[in-house]
């Protein structure tokens, strides 16, 4: 089922990430994939995570449509100009790609190309603007598509970022700008989430709660210290902790199956998107405690 | 202004390497308050030439060294000193020893700055960049302050999901310049145009080289 009609249908989605590899060696990204095959709905394809040099996240989701996945087409504006952003978008149209993530990128900053050119020449705004002409068969100078594209469009939002007003401007912004979903940064306190939700109700768009695996309670202080927009509240870092070093994981994977079952049982939003980071393998077993499989 | 920075002088003597003497052009404007062209940096680039066996036939410090043609009529009384010289150095902007390059041209022109951006002063010789010449100024829409150069992604629509407590992902030495552009709208009473999705830049505007001419009715800038 595409992505499209598993949200349309009121089913509890389940989303999560492979990051394309760094070099032509891709056994091991297949057979995490391979893992997640059938369990999830859709799987997102990162552009260049972090700013970091890999596969294009084009050719990859091609290989995933080749196995049979649903891939949601991560794209950034960091690396490409705006026809470089059109033209890539009518390729990945043309190789069956439907669902595509529209995002601003890390900045070259924080990758391994620090002395990169940063592009931007649009923005996430903007280039759901963009797509949206597409999927109405013109491009962004208005000039007739000789066939159009047919994507259904994702953006994401921080629910938790600090001040939160401007923050949820721009969330309007792309709303209005034609997103059908939004996948959440990292959220792990649920309750401050249904007061996020219960703004974001009042929106025609699905909403899958982002949930990243806790590993130890050292990753939870690195994120809340580190990574803009992401809070871990002090009882899930004592949760960790009290697992100790060798349970720490085991821990983090009954955290986030806890989370999703709430989120699920009280039809707090849509679905969830899960990012495992380099956990991959993981991600059946935390469907399976959390009762989705 | 136009902000610059002395370059390395082991970097300069290695570019002057093969030549002797010399005639050295400040700048009264920009590099005289950046503290890279005015009287005293004249004077201590001398005195280092020296040191090394250099031959210094003059220095002079035009009014606006980018103004070419004015330029060209101050520099008239050291006409000697100039011809005596294998090669001028220029401690002004990149624009600045391009009107030296001008002026002469049977001799090479050697920079002894760095030219890093359009800048504000903020204290003495401290600077900020605020405008980064886009062409097509777009201040009016986002409350005075310039996401263009401010934001290091120089977005248009609001902050990205880096922002964290006001700081910026990028670094969080400096304030996220959409934070910024809110907390002023909000306080002018603007954020009914915060709220307004602006279009992606037109950069045509500021394609280069530009130039312009105002002289007489006709007013227009050829790309
Ligand atoms: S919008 Fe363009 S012209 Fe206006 S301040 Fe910013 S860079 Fe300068
Ligand atoms: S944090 Fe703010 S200033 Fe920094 S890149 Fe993001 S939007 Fe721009």
């Amino acid at each position: 089922m595409s992505l499209r009609d598993a949200l349309n249908s009121g089913k509890f989605v389940v989303t999560a990430e492979v990051g394309p590899a760094k070099g032509t060696d891709i056994k091991k990204i297949l057979h995490e994939s391979e893992l997640l095959k059938g369990k999830v709905d859709a799987l997102n394809v990162t552009d260049n995570q972090s700013a970091v040099m890999r596969i294009s996240s084009v050719s990859f989701c091609k290989l995933l449509l080749e196995m049979g996945h649903e891939p949601i087409l991560q794209m950034t504006c960091r690396d490409r100009n705006r026809i470089g952003l059109q033209s890539d978008l009518l390729g990945a149209s043309i190789l069956g790609i439907k669902n595509v993530l529209c995002m601003t990128g890390d900045h070259p900053n924080a990758g391994d190309h620090k002395e990169a050119k940063p592009v931007y020449d649009i923005e996430s705004v903007q280039l759901l603007q963009i797509v949206a002409g597409l999927n109405a068969g013109k491009d962004m100078m208005g000039n007739e598509l000789k066939g159009a594209t047919d994507f259904y469009q994702g953006a994401v939002v921080t629910p938790e970022s600090n001040p939160i007003e401007p923050q949820l401007m721009k969330f309007e912004k792309k709303i209005a700008a034609g997103a059908n979903f939004f996948q959440t940064q990292a959220i792990y306190d649920i309750d401050k989430f249904k007061d996020f939700m219960s703004y974001a109700r009042q929106f025609p768009v699905k909403i899958l709660a982002g949930l990243v695996l806790l590993k130890s309670a050292g990753m939870a202080n690195f994120m809340n210290k580190f990574v803009p927009g992401i809070t871990v509240p002090q009882n899930l870092i004592d949760e960790l902790k009290a697992a100790g070093k060798e349970k720490a994981l085991d821990a983090g994977i009954d955290i986030m199956a806890r989370h999703i079952r709430q989120l699920k049982d009280e039809k707090i939003c849509d679905g969830v998107h899960i990012m495992a980071i380099g956990a991959e393998d993981k991600v059946p077993e935390i469907m399976e405690r959390a009762g989705l499989l | 202004m136009i902000i610059t920075k002395k370059r390395d002088f082991k970097a300069l003597l290695e570019n002057i390497a093969d030549y002797k003497s010399f005639f050295l052009v400040g700048c009264s404007e920009c590099a005289s308050l950046c503290g890279t062209g005015g009287e005293p940096e004249l004077a201590a680039l001398k005195i280092a030439l020296e040191a090394e066996g250099k031959t210094v036939t003059g220095t002079m410090l035009p009014k606006t060294g980018c103004q070419t043609l004015g330029t060209k009529i101050e520099l008239k009384k050291d006409k000697d000193a100039c011809a005596a010289a294998d090669a001028i150095i220029v401690m002004s902007c990149g624009a600045g020893t391009q009107s030296a390059v001008e002026i002469f041209p049977d001799k090479p022109v050697f920079p002894s700055n760095d030219t890093l951006f359009l800048g504000n002063m903020t204290r003495f010789q401290m600077f900020d960049e605020r405008c980064s010449l886009c062409g097509e100024c777009i201040l009016d829409k986002t409350g005075g302050i310039c996401p263009v150069t401010a934001c290091p992604k120089g977005l248009l629509n609001g902050p990205c999901g880096g922002t964290n407590e006001g700081k910026c992902e990028v670094s969080p030495d400096i304030e996220c310049a959409w934070v910024r552009i809110y907390n002023r709208m909000k306080k002018t009473n603007r954020l009914e145009d915060f709220k307004k999705t602006l279009s992606p830049k037109n950069w045509s505007a500021s394609r280069k080289p530009a130039t312009l001419n105002t002289r007489g009715e006709k007013e227009e800038v050829k790309k």
